[in-house]
């Protein structure tokens, strides 16, 4: 029996989608998990296009729920990973296409087969999270280091606890450790601080990532990406290794330098 | 065991309430209150006992059968309260007590005092009828004395409220940064403003 995992954070376009597909990429290639991911975002469909699967969709979610085709058909086999799924949202329906409790099932029926169903869920908190969530035993929060991002992962935590949900846990995506060094940005304590739940990584803000979900060829895949590293400790992660958070220092600019050289302490 | 739990005699000093075996509150309160509203004004300004012949009755429950006595217009006399116990640190009746973090858009809405053990995060709103007090850090919104107590407080291990309101008045943190504090703080209302100040000065 596998489990599944939702990935969600209340806010809209601080990864969510590029979480699910580094993480289900990286369980799949490292670890030669079976896996299968769920876009859940229904009208809104992004995963296929970050996966570069676009073109290769004929069924979809919807399609599966009201019967029009077999679970089996609308499962997309990414060729360059094995035993890597996806299945697909519809674009011309909308969240209310679909009920918790067919979410449910189609999560039941998933995990008989799949070691790991990943469920993107969309932004918000109304039905698609809902449907998202309904099926899930694990949650896994992405945040970025926004105030407004942290207030709605908070938020989205407080509502997977009411839903029975224990212990979610957390991605900060996008740090910039040069803003945090300066102070001009939240860092991870600030953050773990406030949402008092069990850090799963910390992705550094990376320019492959565009390129990468332009591409369609996942940031985990790539040796000399950055937040690939990160995507792919996240990965061990899952899997119950222990690997500790990556050390995001940065290089000493020439003044500081100068200052070390004299003997005086880093600028704070 | 037929037997009623409550039975009811009239004696030369006014009526005595007897337990006779252990039996939940509410069922004891329930056959009392059936009994006496079958004899009508007839108890009016007289006396009660209460004897406990079985099991025990908490200090509260006792309150509330004085009260219910009252209704009907019976004192009740407590020269010899039969085993009553009174729990020793058990939580006042009117306090709210929650051991968990109060995250964004959680509102706890209370008449009586509520202890967080835990955080109130920013976007969570404690609005109570008497004192606030967060064993944690308050972030949120917290509303004390909302029926109009001007002498309710709120207390925090750490206190930055996005927004503090006590009785009718309401502040919020001034807008120029100032150093956070490392102590515990208590806010409360002086001269109709809030004002905030460090826990030990209470």
């Amino acid at each position: 029996m596998g489990q599944v995992i939702v990935i969600t954070s209340g806010k809209g376009g601080v990864g969510k989608t590029t979480t699910t597909a580094n993480i289900g990429t990286g369980l799949a290639l490292l670890k030669h998990r079976k896996v299968v991911m769920i876009d859940a975002d229904i009208g809104l469909r992004n995963l296929d296009v970050v996966m570069g699967l676009e073109n290769r969709i004929v069924y979809d979610l919807v399609d599966v729920v009201q019967g029009v085709c077999r679970l089996k058909q609308a499962l997309i086999r990414d060729k360059r990973f094995e035993n890597l799924y996806l299945l697909p949202a519809a674009q011309t329906k909308d969240k209310t296409a679909v009920s918790p409790e067919q979410m449910k099932d189609l999560c039941d029926q998933l995990r008989e087969e799949f070691d790991y169903v990943l469920v993107d869920c969309p932004a918000g908190i109304e039905q698609g999270f809902k449907n998202a969530i309904a099926g899930a035993d694990k949650a896994i929060i992405v945040s970025t280091p926004e105030v407004s991002a942290v207030r709605d992962a908070d938020r989205v935590i407080g509502l997977l606890e009411a839903a029975g949900f224990e212990e979610p846990k957390l991605i900060i995506n996008r740090i910039r450790p040069d803003m945090v060094k300066r102070g001009d940005m939240m860092d991870i304590d600030d953050i773990i601080d406030i949402l008092a739940v069990d850090l799963l990584g910390v992705i550094p803000e990376d320019e492959r990532i565009v390129i990468s979900t332009n591409r369609g060829e996942p940031a985990v895949a790539d040796e000399n990406s950055k937040a690939g590293q990160a995507y792919r400790n996240v990965t061990r992660r899952i899997e119950g290794e222990d690997v500790p958070i990556m050390s995001l220092d940065v290089e000493p600019t020439l003044m500081e330098r100068l200052r070390m050289l004299f003997g005086l302490k880093p600028r704070k | 065991m037929n037997q009623e739990p409550v039975v009811i005699k009239g004696t030369r000093d006014g009526i005595s309430i007897i337990l006779r075996h252990q039996s939940d509150f509410d069922t004891i309160k329930n056959k009392i209150f059936e009994k006496l509203q079958r004899g009508g004004e007839f108890f009016k300004g007289g006396q009660a006992r209460l004897l406990v012949k079985e099991g025990y009755v908490s200090q509260d429950e006792l309150e509330q059968l004085e009260t219910m006595l009252r209704d009907f217009g019976l004192h009740l006399r407590k020269d010899k309260p039969l085993r009553t116990i009174t729990f020793p640190g058990s939580p006042q009746p009117d306090t709210l007590i929650l051991k968990k973090t109060l995250r964004s858009g959680q509102r706890i809405a209370y008449r009586g005092n509520v202890v967080i053990v835990g955080d109130a995060n920013p976007g969570s709103e404690i609005i109570a009828k008497g004192d606030i007090l967060v064993f944690g850090t308050l972030r949120g919104m917290a509303h004390a004395g909302a029926e109009g107590d001007g002498n309710s407080i709120v207390a925090a291990y750490r206190l930055q409220p996005i927004q503090l309101r006590i009785a009718h008045v309401i502040s919020r943190p001034p807008e120029e940064k100032s150093d956070m504090p490392q102590g515990p703080e208590v806010a409360r209302l002086k001269d109709g403003i809030i004002i905030i100040e460090p826990y030990y000065l209470i």
